[in-house]
């Protein structure tokens, strides 16, 4: 547990002064580079990495793949590879994570 | 385990990679409350990211719903259903049989549209591949139909061959990606050409039944069948004949180039009768139910979308139909001229050919189709001569070197006939390089041009050491003669071109602020230009001298007085031409110098540059070479400073020796024995010229704070002065 947190690496660098973070602020550290899946609100459905956020939920993935909405029915299973994109919050309808890594998270935050 | 999987995922880069672990039956929770209020708890500007993903790698990030980067965003803003060709033909949305005249016409015509906004640059993605019955022909019955599919497809499958072995495009001018689709690779290029000529026979036979008979009446109805078989018929006829064409250039043969000559000339005739019949086809349907874009039948714009790939949105705007026609004759006319290189035997010649072809800024499959033509698979120029011997024969040509004569001892001494060899060995690539770069569009070139000075360089200081070693050579065997600077002044002489075209395609390009005219006409004029002539008086002397010996060895055997004939000296015409270019440099020079003086060429705040600084930078290229010298900053300006004449000229000097340069221009144009367009325009540069400045120095509008024009449509590097 103790090496993948070393692995992971919060980012502290970025805020030395905050010196005890907030739980919130550890569950969402221990988001980073776990499989994300977020819905946009046009539809479409984004899955990859999670790699960064900030105030406003904007959200960069990475290795992110695109599905289209279920409803079309042309090249529905293909996705295609978008690579590194960001979704700005305003476009962000859902998010979700895999069960799986979320118990790793809320382990790691039960810890402390 | 899944973490440690990501992590190294994370070092290959967060590029492409696809992740290893993408089930679907994976289990999703949502957390989009609880993750959107501990956002809330960052500041405002702060990032919570990986400590190995910072700022900088966010950059790169595509911005989703932005429609400038987003390309699967447009998708989703129609309504309609996107189709592929498949689920169209089980929709019943497209035709796979019984497609009448003018839905075959209309699709032809589209089709041919795609074709060529394809070859001005877009991907074929997003041109002839949205056009749903290219992407699997086998389904189509309709014979007609499907043998032009299949043409189509050959015709862009030879194209992108060519253009992708010519190897002179860059990412502006063209798009080889396939996206995998099969380009007809499962049809010999024979059998195509036999299905279109198939149904062509039977098109012609169609046309013939319908067609008018002596004293019948004429059913209306008939006339328009008849008019539309002929108008299919064209059409068809044009893609075999293009197609045809183009499999002769992928033949070794010489004569395959004429075969593919006539064959376009053919092709060139349909085009009248193609154009006349356009409003035969079907048009497309705009129908608003089904979305924005307007829809023909057979077409999906949007088919592709997911192809594309992640970088932004590129819109691929087809051209009309009726700029269809137009585009293939001119296509067509750059066809023609490129299968005249073959009549083209001198290196000198061939290069001057490429240059000329280049001036008129040809399409990519035009450039790719002269360069495949001049070397052939096997690396021969037309697939016959090898370059080495062009190369000897373009020395003889130039400067008669002893070492080349079939009279000089030298030609059969097995040791200087080691040096000359491996000397033109050396010369073949940095040649072809030479021609190769005449291929890239315009802007390209230049940067090319600048590049390719280096390795000419080399070549001078070997074509020295080779001269040197033949001279003392020679001194041993045939004292009388001798082997000075012959190849030197050779490479030389294309070291000048190569620096003479660089920095004139800088005024085609448009790259030159007025102020900086000056000293660009300035190096032109009194430098290199003035190498230039040096140069190819020195080579025509050599030429002299070596014809001189033949003379008298064959007066040492034949008794006969031979005609002291005026013969025309092959290099006369280039050096009268560099006399004419270098009078306009010098009165173009003289020019600026003067309104400039006269405040009248506006100069910019030089805050964190200086002239010294675009100055050398404008001729930074020039840096490689050895022969001739770069003139730096500071010698310039000692050469130039108008303190050395006493009394210093004013302005209206300078504009009277300016007006005297394209005088003196003019003059010498105008005597060219059969001037070729070229001298044209550079006249309809002097003659307004010679006026302007004599006007200027006699004071007219001295006092007017207007600054001048300069207008370059009548010639690209040397403008008509305005002063308005």
């Amino acid at each position: 547990m103790a090496t993948m947190i070393a692995e992971n690496g919060p980012s502290t660098r970025e805020q030395p002064e905050v010196s005890s973070p907030s739980p919130d602020m550890l569950k969402l550290e221990g988001l980073l580079n776990k499989n994300m899946r977020i819905r946009m609100t046009d539809g479409r459905t984004l899955v990859g990495l999670f790699l960064c956020t900030d105030r406003d939920c904007n959200v960069i993935l990475g290795s992110a793949q695109e599905f289209l909405k279920s409803t079309d029915t042309f090249s529905q299973g293909e996705p295609r590879v978008l690579g590194l994109a960001m979704i700005p919050g305003h476009h962000v309808v859902s998010i979700e994570v895999e069960a799986d890594s979320l118990e790793d998270t809320q382990g790691y935050g039960a810890d402390h | 385990m899944v973490m440690k999987s990501s992590v190294e995922d994370d070092d290959a880069g967060w590029g492409l990679g696809i992740p290893e672990k993408m089930k679907n039956n994976a289990n999703w929770v949502d957390i989009t409350h609880e993750f959107k209020g501990a956002c809330k708890e960052l500041n405002l500007g702060e990032l919570l990211h990986d400590k190995l993903f910072g700022l900088f790698e966010a950059m790169s990030a595509i911005e989703m719903m932005d429609p400038k980067m987003d390309a699967g965003m447009i998708g989703n803003q129609v309504n309609r259903k996107v189709l592929n060709f498949e689920q169209a033909i089980k929709e019943g949305a497209i035709k796979v049989k019984d497609l009448s005249l003018p839905e075959l016409i209309g699709i032809i015509d589209t089709c041919f549209c795609c074709l060529i906004t394809w070859l001005e640059g877009h991907s074929l993605a997003q041109t002839v591949f949205t056009c749903l019955y290219v992407h699997n022909p086998d389904l189509i019955e309709e014979p007609a139909l499907k043998a032009f599919a299949l043409g189509i497809l050959k015709v862009c499958d030879i194209a992108r061959e060519k253009v992708n072995k010519a190897a002179v495009f860059e990412e502006e001018d063209f798009q080889a990606m396939t996206y995998g689709f099969k380009m007809a690779n499962n049809v010999t290029d024979l059998r195509v050409t036999g299905m279109l000529k198939d149904v062509e026979d039977e098109l012609q036979r169609k046309v013939k039944s319908t067609r008018s008979r002596q004293g019948e009446q004429r059913d209306p109805e008939v006339e328009l069948e008849h008019q539309q078989f002929l108008a299919l018929f064209n059409r068809i006829k044009f893609t075999r004949l293009l197609l045809t064409a183009l499999i002769a250039f992928t033949k070794k043969e010489t004569s395959s180039v004429g075969e593919a000559q006539k064959l376009v000339v053919q092709a060139a005739d349909l085009l009248s009768a193609i154009h006349s019949s356009i409003q035969h086809g079907i048009q497309s349907q705009n129908d608003t139910t089904k979305g924005d874009h307007p829809i023909m039948m057979g077409f999906e714009p949007l088919v592709n979308q997911r192809l594309l790939p992640p970088t932004f949105p590129r819109y691929a705007k087809i051209i009309k139909r009726e700029d269809m026609v137009a585009y293939f004759g001119k296509l067509i006319e750059r066809i023609k001229t490129v299968c005249d290189v073959i009549n083209t035997t001198n290196l000198h010649g061939i290069l001057d050919f490429f240059c000329e072809f280049s001036e008129q800024s040809p399409c990519v499959l035009s450039r790719s189709l002269l360069q495949t033509t001049f070397l052939i698979d096997n690396k021969k120029v037309f697939g016959t001569h090898l370059m080495q011997d062009m190369i000897k024969d373009a020395l003889r040509y130039f400067v008669s070197p002893p070492v080349l004569s079939y009279k000089c001892c030298l030609f059969n001494n097995h040791q200087a006939k080691d040096y000359i060899d491996s000397f033109v060995t050396h010369c073949s690539r940095p040649f072809c390089n030479l021609i190769q770069i005449h291929g890239h569009n315009r802007a390209r070139q230049r940067d090319k041009l600048g590049h390719i000075l280096e390795e000419f360089a080399t070549l001078q200081d070997e074509a020295e050491k080779v001269d040197a070693a033949l001279h003392s050579l020679l001194m041993k065997l045939e004292p009388q003669r001798q082997h000075l600077a012959c190849l030197g002044t050779w490479i030389l002489y294309h070291n000048l071109r190569i620096m003479i075209q660089y920095l004139l395609s800088g005024f085609e390009l448009e790259l030159y602020s007025m102020h900086e005219y000056y000293y660009i006409y300035w190096y032109l004029s009194e430098f290199l230009y003035a190498w230039l002539m040096s140069t190819l008086s020195r080579a025509d002397s050599s030429q002299m001298a070596e014809e001189r010996i033949l003379e008298e060895q064959l007066k040492g055997r034949s008794s006969k007085k031979t005609k002291k004939k005026k013969k025309v000296r092959p290099l006369s015409k280039e050096i009268t031409m560099s006399q004419a270019y270098q009078n306009m440099c010098a009165g173009m020079y003289k020019t600026m110098v003067a309104l400039d003086m006269d405040g009248k060429v506006r100069k910019p705040q030089f805050e964190l540059d200086s002239e010294q600084v675009r100055y050398e930078h404008r001729f930074a290229p020039f840096n490689s070479v050895v022969t001739p010298p770069p003139v730096h900053y500071i010698q310039f300006k000692e050469m130039s400073d108008l303190k050395k004449y006493n009394p210093p000229p004013g302005s209206a000097d300078l504009y009277l020796a300016a007006s005297k340069h394209f005088q003196q221009a003019k003059l010498i144009l105008e005597n060219v024995p059969s001037p070729d367009p070229e001298v044209t325009r550079i006249l309809k540069v002097a003659k307004p010229n010679i006026v302007v400045m004599k006007l200027l120095a006699g004071g007219h509008k001295k006092e007017t704070k207007v600054l001048p024009e300069f207008d370059f449509t009548a010639h690209k590097y040397f403008p008509v002065v305005k002063i308005i």
